[in-house]
């Protein structure tokens, strides 16, 4: 049988003190196939972030594994894209040149990672913006760069770190139904979403499964399939039937 | 069937472009898709608490909103307009071009293309903000320059060059 996409198994985070262990993440286990669009929802303090880093191999378990299509993950992994709340992006490059350092960074030939870099700006509604710099851009736009970015590298699994929170409410609601319909498109990358997010609304707005982590140290008490038509209304009693279940989980 | 968005802004001085300053389409769609959502038609107060912002963040939003008909404020409630809701039923790509039939005929891009074809050539920054000041002040020149160079890029009419400060009018694109 074929390897699922990734596989974090009994993953365990420790940070060591004064030879005091303080315990981050304690037993996490689950699997992402592909077409899964998955939210790991907690509060502040469950070591979501920390979560985060250890899937894409920025930082080692303390004990476990992540395997990534059945092997151990590697940080320098070209099929794993990252979006970061911060946007993460070099303000003296325009959009088109944020856009195409992934690329540059992976031997891509400067006809190709232009090319890659106009369709995937184009995909994320950036046109015209090609040469703008990040100061002239409005935050749902740098995020957007964020997002072609990452895209452009063409990755198996888009992980995205608390990507709608640094943006105002309006702007973060737009931009969920922008990568909705992104997602939705199966000719786009990537094959598989991993976020994080502490809004249960929004993890039950995008997806299809959510894991539920509590806090101190993170451990996982639930895992959710939320099996809500799309488009979603939040509006719905049924939408709020599952936010008030994950609530329920956490506290 | 009218098209609402037919002849909001049209006659619109050029001064009134400036309430698209200082706000994003996402800012736009976003209250566009928050009023679609409790059904197309909602008191202000409602929607400020719905989207968690108050009057003075949502009011500049409304206000946009309002200027390119995609919503009409009467006695204190939003109603969202047929041309929003054709645009909530539009692609990323799609999104862009009716916004972009919607701006291209503002006089204040009007301006822009006239200067632009007169001169045959791209135009200075110092000389766009000139010819706006004369309409709207030369305390609110800079404020429509870069709201017209934002949703010039973002409807693809124009192309603006930061580091040379230099702005080409685009031909239509397809």
């Amino acid at each position: 049988m074929e390897a699922p996409l990734l596989e974090v198994k009994d993953v365990t985070k420790s940070y060591f003190e004064n030879g005091k262990e303080f315990k981050v993440l304690d037993l996490i286990r689950f699997e992402l196939a592909e077409r899964d669009f998955v939210c790991v929802v907690g509060p502040s303090g469950c070591g979501k972030s920390t979560l985060l880093r250890i899937i894409v191999g920025l930082e080692p378990p303390t004990s476990g594994q992540v395997l990534f299509e059945g092997s151990p993950i590697r940080a320098d992994n070209p099929q794993v894209a990252m979006v970061f709340q911060s946007f993460a992006l070099f303000p003296w490059l325009t959009v088109t040149q944020n856009v195409e350092l992934g690329l540059e960074a992976q031997g891509i030939s400067p006809e190709d990672r232009h090319g890659r870099a106009r369709k995937f700006i184009d995909a994320v509604g950036l046109t015209g913006f090609e040469n703008a710099f990040p100061r002239e851009l409005s935050g749902g736009m740098k995020q957007r760069v964020g997002l072609a970015r990452a895209l452009a590298i063409e990755p198996l699994l888009l992980c995205m770190d608390e990507p709608f929170s640094s943006l105002d409410p309006l702007t973060a609601q737009n931009l969920r139904d922008e990568i909705l319909q992104l997602w939705a498109n199966p000719d786009l990358p990537p094959k598989a979403v991993l976020m994080v997010t502490h809004s249960i609304e929004e993890a039950v707005y995008l997806a299809d499964r959510v894991i539920v982590l509590s806090s101190r140290p993170g451990h996982m008490v639930a895992e959710l399939e939320i099996d809500l038509p799309r488009p979603r209304n939040r509006k719905e009693p049924e939408f709020y039937g599952w936010i008030d279940e994950i609530y329920s989980l956490i506290v | 069937m009218s098209n609402i968005g037919d002849d909001v802004g049209r006659k619109t001085p050029v001064a009134d472009f400036r309430s698209m300053s200082k706000v994003s389409v996402g800012q736009i769609l976003g209250l566009v898709e928050a009023v679609d959502e409790v059904g197309g038609v909602a008191d202000v107060a409602t929607i400020a608490r719905e989207v968690d912002m108050d009057i003075d963040r949502l009011g500049p939003i409304l206000n946009a909103a309002e200027f390119l008909g995609l919503v009409t404020v009467e006695d204190g409630d939003i109603r969202i307009t047929d041309l929003s809701r054709k645009l909530l039923s539009s692609s990323v790509r799609e999104r862009k071009k009716i916004i972009r039939e919607i701006i291209d005929d503002l006089p204040a891009f009007r301006l822009v293309v006239d200067m632009a074809r007169s001169a045959g050539a791209a135009l200075g920054r110092e000389e766009v903000i000139r010819a706006i000041a004369d309409r709207v002040g030369s305390h609110q020149a800079a404020d429509v320059f870069n709201a017209l160079v934002y949703w010039g890029r973002y409807a693809e009419l124009v192309r603006y060059d930061s580091e040379s400060e230099q702005l080409t009018v685009r031909v239509a694109p397809t």
